[in-house]
């Protein structure tokens, strides 16, 4: 095998080696490989405070995750946060519109997401709908705050 | 002290001469990709002497600053109990910063050295002016496909250094320490966002990658033709592409991780 | 492979009319006038130092003049387009003194570069053409040796071979002998000449070695201070040159140009020491 052959081949492993770390990296090491690339469809939530919510946080029903936050913005008739989620689309229709959508907390100082628990009701949720009954984010100094003050009340 | 100020007036004006003619280098390089497209062999073969022969200094490296970074990592977060999140400070650390900034200095001292010494040698030894009279412009020859091959080869060796940084972090992490697999890399794949670190850290490869290839080759090609001056030459080439590397990386840093 | 005829015939194929040309604060030529006959030899000689390489590379453009012209075969030099200088180029061979072989291929990958960049030539055709250029200048059987296993002389002729690959018009010499053992130093003289009187090629010369030079030269210009001092065929210049090119061909050690370096006299620096 001349030289240049030789030259060739090692060039060639050198960018084969090259993109498949580059994969490697997109797949193993980051949240390419655990996305959800397919259809989804738009599901509204309106919160008093979403403490530390943030855009492609997950959105789960019993702790699984069925769709990402897509959207976060400041409603200033409503003075109230409007959160867009996106919903995959197998879910369409199957969740009950008076469904309770909650901002929590992964463990006890991780990142926020939304969980929703189910209702009882027939209609289900459509592209585009609304979910009403909302809990807003435990919001760290305000549960303090609470606790301080709570605590001089009873000692009063 | 007027002589002081001579003196500092007239570094400054040949800093900024060379300043001026390192990037009047640029477009004739960058012109050389037309005579690259019709001998594609000359790409080849630079991409050979640039990017294959670095591998194994970038491997070994990569390998050991995961296994470190395992290590030390694993130390500081047992104290907050918080050891499940090695794989995500492990594979951040790699992906977002010492992966392209290692990689780069790496790179500028074994393959920029290597180009400056080589393109010195041959103004020196009058080939760069011999192709002149031949007709051939040495910027496309010479200069072009050297260029572009460290262009390429640098964001390719970045990632398998970080690559085999979280690999080597994870041998550590699960081997010695017996940190939990499952934990290592969920916490990892919840952490690492495709476009906001993997995508950033590219970036930074690519403009690394640009910089350090540019700075070798140009000193390789303004270096006074004595075995005196490509050593010096040589030297100026690592010390300019490090100082480079590291200040574009706090700039890139804070303009997309702020 | 057959150049075109070069456009005039009884004018010299380089003219060159008032060169100024200035490094730093020095001007190493300050109103140079020179022509080169076509189909000649002509020597351009003078001490280390007076810009002869320099002189060369001006004529192949590598170096722009502050005043004066510079004309090849017609062209003005210095105002050609990219592209024509290049094609120029094609038509001058340079001899550069240390041979510039590209030192990472072959000496018959050297000689057949200029034919594979600017020909179009198989492989068949290109290897002929380039084993008869190797065969010239002798070194044949060497074609498969690399640059770094040759010795100067061997470097300088495969050089040659690699100036002539495309049958230009003039070759340009950048000191041919310094340095050389007197054999290689003959087959060089020999390789000159023949070349001139076979082919045509229009030569130029610049040299200090007076002997050899002497031996082949049709023509010789001395060149100091940047103007020139005499010129005429060797015959004219060994009888009645001036006093400076007396002491430069027969290699005087003191004359118009002195042995001792300029300063204070000898009395005094003794006297200085001593206090």
């Amino acid at each position: 095998m001349n030289k240049k052959r030789l030259i060739e081949i090692w060039v060639g492993v050198f960018m084969a080696l090259g993109l498949v770390a580059l994969f490697f990296l997109a797949m193993r090491v980051s949240n390419l490989g655990t996305a959800y690339t397919g259809e989804t469809f738009d599901v509204d939530a309106r919160f008093d405070n979403i403490g530390g919510l943030k855009v492609k946080a997950p959105v789960t029903i019993a702790g699984v995750e069925v769709g990402r936050v897509t959207g976060i913005r400041y409603d200033a008739e409503d003075f109230r946060a409007v959160v867009e989620m996106g919903i995959q689309s197998q879910y369409r229709d199957r969740i009950p519109d008076d469904s309770f959508a909650k901002i929590l907390t992964a463990g006890l100082l991780g990142e926020q997401y939304i969980g929703l628990d189910p209702g009882g009701s027939e209609d289900m949720l459509a592209d585009g709908s609304e979910i009403g009954v909302t809990q807003s984010a435990l919001v760290l100094e305000e549960v303090v705050g609470q606790f301080i003050f709570g605590k001089g009340q009873e000692g009063m | 002290m007027t002589g002081l100020l001579a003196q500092l007036g007239s570094w400054g004006i040949e800093t900024l001469t060379r300043l001026g003619r390192a990037h009047l280098l640029l477009l004739p390089m960058m012109r050389g990709f037309l005579d690259i497209l019709r001998r594609p062999r000359l790409l080849l073969d630079q991409l050979f002497s640039v990017g294959v022969l670095t591998i194994l200094i970038i491997s070994v490296a990569g390998l050991f600053v995961g296994m470190v970074l395992g290590l030390q990592g694993f130390y500081i977060l047992s104290r907050f109990g918080g050891e499940t999140a090695l794989g995500l400070m492990v594979a951040a650390s790699l992906v977002r910063e010492l992966g392209p900034v290692l990689t780069a200095l790496l790179f500028a001292g074994r393959a920029g050295s290597a180009l400056t010494a080589e393109i010195g040698l041959m103004k020196a030894t009058e080939q760069l002016s011999g192709l002149e009279m031949m007709a051939v412009n040495p910027e496309h020859r010479v200069l072009a496909p050297r260029f572009f091959a460290g262009f390429i080869s640098v964001p390719l060796l970045a990632a398998i250094f970080s690559m085999l940084g979280v690999l080597g972090g994870w041998m550590v992490g699960g081997g010695m320490l017996s940190v939990d697999q499952g934990a290592f890399w969920n916490g990892m794949q919840n952490g690492i966002d495709f476009h906001d670190d993997i995508i950033n850290g590219v970036i930074k490869s690519v403009v690394f990658g640009f910089v350090c290839t540019w700075i070798a080759i140009f000193q390789g090609y303004d270096c006074v033709p004595t075995s005196e001056g490509v050593s010096r030459a040589t030297t100026r080439t690592v010390v300019h592409s490090s100082l480079a590397v590291l200040g574009l990386d706090f700039v890139l840093t804070a303009l997309m991780f702020s | 492979m057959k150049q075109p005829e070069s456009k005039q015939q009884s004018t010299p194929l380089v003219r060159i009319r008032g060169l100024r040309f200035r490094r730093g604060s020095r001007w190493i030529f300050d109103g140079l006038d020179v022509d080169i006959p076509l189909g000649r030899v002509t020597a351009i000689m003078g001490p280390s130092g007076t810009g002869k390489t320099t002189l060369l590379k001006l004529i192949g453009g590598q170096l722009r003049p502050d005043e004066g012209t510079i004309e090849v075969d017609g062209e003005n030099v210095h105002a050609l387009s990219t592209p024509e200088l290049y094609r120029l180029r094609m038509r001058m061979g340079m001899l550069f003194q240390s041979g510039a072989l590209l030192t990472d291929i072959s000496v018959f990958e050297n000689v057949a570069f200029p034919l594979r960049e600017h020909t179009r030539l198989t492989e068949s055709m290109l290897r002929k053409l380039v084993l008869l250029k190797l065969e010239a200048v002798g070194l044949r059987g060497a074609r498969d040796l690399m640059p770094s296993e040759l010795s100067g002389g061997m470097a300088r002729r495969v050089a040659l071979a690699r100036a002539i690959a495309l049958d230009p018009m003039m070759i340009m010499y950048d000191e041919p002998f310094t340095g050389q053992d007197p054999i290689s130093m003959g087959v060089l003289v020999q390789l000159i000449r023949r070349l001139n009187d076979a082919a045509r090629i229009t030569s130029i010369v610049v040299s200090h070695d007076v002997a050899e030079t002497l031996e082949i030269a049709d023509q010789v210009y001395v060149i100091s201070n940047g103007k020139v001092v005499e010129s005429g065929s060797p015959a004219q210049l060994q009888e009645s040159g001036g006093e400076w090119t007396r002491q430069f061909i027969q290699g005087l050690p003191d004359g118009p140009v002195p042995f001792h370096y300029p300063g204070p006299g000898l009395q005094e620096d003794l006297l200085e020491k001593s206090l």
